[in-house]
C-alpha cells in the first residue's frame, strides 16, 4: 500500500520536474523606456523572443513645478487594440512643491506582450517631468511555441515540406530575351534544336520500324508452320493413295509357279552409224578445234 | 466499574487540594514602520572652517527611507546632528544647522503634500504620515567652526537620528 501511494505521488510529480528542469520560464527587465522621451514604442522596449508576458511596471520621474499649481502626470500604455489602455497609472502633484521624485512598482498580472500598445509619460496640468525612467518586468515561456523544443508539451516532429517545382517555371536561357547571343550562337541554338527534334522523330520511326517486323515475322511464323503441316497431310494423303494402288495392283495377283524362259531372240547383224550422232559429233569437234586455234591468235 | 471508581476518587482528591495556575499569554507586534539607510552622508569641506553634506559642496547628503503599511498611524521626526560624534580635539565651538526634504515618495497623490505640511522645531523636523509607502528624506546638516577657524585635521562624522513616533 505504501508502495503504491509513493509510486502515485512519483507519477503525479514527474511531468512537473520534466518541464521546469528542461524548459523553465525565465524572468527579465527591460531597459529605461523612456530614455530617449516620454513616448515609446513597445516593439523597440521588449526583447524578441515570443511568449512573453508584463508582469510588472517600475517608474520614477521628478516633478518640477510651483505648489500652488495643478498637475497630474498618467504613465501609460495604449491598448494595442486601439481602445483605451492597457496600463495606466496617474499621479496627483496638485498642491505639492516641484522637485519631488516619485518611485513607483506596480505589480501587473502576466499581460501578454501583443495587448502592450505604445506607452508615454502624458503631464496634464502645468508642470515638468524630468529624469524619467520606466521599466517593464516580465515573463517569457519558452514552449509558448511548442516546436521551441521536444521537451515542449504539444511538440510535433517536424515534416520536411518538399515544394512542388513547374518545370516550365525553370530558367531556360535560351528564352531568355536579356541573354545577348550572337547570329551565328543563335543559328547554332536551332540547329541543335531541330537536329535534336529530328533524332528523336527518327528514332521513333525505328521503334515502331521494329515493332511492325516484329508483329510480321510473329505472322509469318504462323503461316509458314500451317503451311507446312498442310502440305505434310497432303504428301502422306498421296502417299497413302499410291500405297493402295499398289497393294490393289499388284500384291493381289497370283504368281504361277515353273520355269520361265527366255523367249526373245537376238540376231546378230550390222548396227550402222546414226547419222545425227555424226553430225553431232562433227559440230563438237568443229567447236573444239574452233577453240584450240583460238588461243594462237 | 472500575472506571467509575478511577473518576470519583479523582473528584474526590481534587475537591480536596485546590491549586492556582498562571497562564501566560504572549503575542509579538510586527513593526509598520521600518526605518532604512539608503543614502550614508558625506561631508564636503569647501573652506577650512566649514563642513556640509550638500551636493554643491562636495557633500552626499544622507537619504533615509520610511516604509509604512499602516496610514495615517506614524510620524516622521528626524533631526539633523548638533555634535560630532567622532572628531579630532576642536579649537573652538561648532555651530550647527540642518533641513530635512521629501526627496522621493513611492504615491504622489497621497505623499507629495508631506513636504508643504511638516514641521520644523530646531533641528527636527516632523512628517505626517498619512498614507502608506515609501518616502526617501534627505538631509542637510552644515558644521561651522567658531572664529571662522579651521577644523584641524582628522576623521569626522556625525549622526542623524530618525525616529519613527506613533501617532
Amino acid at each position: 500500500m505504501l508502495k503504491k501511494l509513493l509510486l502515485g505521488v512519483l507519477v503525479g510529480f514527474y511531468p512537473y520536474y520534466c518541464y521546469s528542469d528542461n524548459i523553465a520560464p525565465y524572468y527579465g527587465t527591460t531597459g529605461n523606456a523612456a530614455q530617449s522621451g516620454h513616448s515609446w514604442s513597445m516593439k523597440d522596449v521588449l526583447p524578441a523572443p515570443p511568449g512573453l508576458d508584463i508582469n510588472g511596471v517600475f517608474y520614477r520621474y521628478t516633478a518640477n513645478k510651483n505648489p500652488e499649481d495643478d498637475m497630474k502626470v498618467h504613465v501609460q500604455n495604449k491598448n494595442a487594440n486601439g481602445t483605451g489602455y492597457v496600463f495606466r497609472d496617474t499621479e496627483d502633484w496638485s498642491g505639492a512643491p516641484g522637485g519631488i521624485e516619485v518611485r513607483k512598482v506596480i505589480g501587473i498580472g502576466d499581460i501578454p506582450r501583443e495587448a502592450w500598445g505604445d506607452g508615454s509619460i502624458e503631464v496634464e496640468g502645468t508642470g515638468t517631468v524630468d529624469d524619467a525612467s520606466v521599466i517593464y518586468s516580465y515573463k517569457v515561456d519558452p514552449c509558448y511555441d511548442p516546436q521551441f523544443s521536444p521537451s515542449c508539451p504539444g511538440y510535433k516532429t517536424p515534416v520536411p515540406v518538399v515544394p512542388t517545382v513547374n518545370l516550365d517555371d525553370l530558367y531556360d536561357a535560351t528564352k531568355d530575351e536579356f541573354v545577348n547571343l550572337n547570329d551565328e550562337e543563335k543559328l547554332s541554338i536551332e540547329e541543335n534544336e531541330e537536329r535534336l527534334a529530328e533524332e528523336e522523330e527518327k528514332e521513333k520511326e525505328e521503334a515502331e520500324e521494329k515493332k511492325r517486323k516484329y508483329r510480321l515475322e510473329k505472322l509469318m511464323s504462323a503461316s509458314d508452320t500451317a503451311a507446312l503441316f498442310a502440305e505434310n497431310q497432303r504428301i502422306e494423303q498421296m502417299n497413302n493413295i499410291m500405297q493402295n494402288q499398289i497393294n490393289n495392283t499388284y500384291l493381289a495377283a497370283t504368281i504361277p509357279g515353273g520355269q520361265y524362259k527366255e523367249t526373245i531372240r537376238l540376231v546378230d547383224a550390222k548396227l550402222p552409224d546414226s547419222k545425227a550422232g555424226l553430225r553431232n559429233g562433227l559440230a563438237q569437234q568443229i567447236l573444239h578445234e574452233k577453240m584450240i586455234s583460238q588461243q594462237y591468235k | 466499574m472500575l472506571k467509575k471508581a478511577s473518576i470519583i476518587v479523582a473528584m474526590s482528591l481534587f475537591t480536596l487540594s485546590a491549586q492556582a495556575v498562571d497562564v501566560p499569554i504572549s503575542g509579538t507586534v510586527q513593526s509598520r514602520c521600518v526605518i532604512t539607510t539608503d543614502t550614508p552622508g558625506t561631508y564636503g569641506n569647501p573652506n577650512a572652517y566649514t563642513l556640509t553634506t550638500a551636493a554643491a559642496d562636495g557633500g552626499v547628503q544622507p537619504i533615509v527611507r520610511y516604509d509604512v503599511t499602516l496610514a495615517d498611524a506614524y510620524y516622521a521626526q528626524i533631526t539633523t546632528p548638533t555634535s560630532f560624534s567622532t572628531s579630532p580635539s576642536l579649537n573652538d565651538t561648532v555651530s550647527w544647522t540642518g533641513s530635512t526634504e521629501v526627496s522621493s515618495v513611492s504615491d504622489a497623490t497621497g505623499m507629495a503634500g508631506y513636504e508643504s505640511a511638516k514641521t520644523v522645531s530646531g533641528q527636527t523636523t516632523q512628517f505626517d504620515l498619512t498614507a502608506t509607502g515609501s518616502t526617501w528624506f534627505k538631509s542637510t546638516s552644515v558644521a561651522t567652526n567658531g572664529g571662522n577657524k579651521a577644523f584641524p585635521g582628522g576623521n569626522y562624522s556625525a549622526t542623524i537620528e530618525a525616529v519613527c513616533v506613533a501617532k
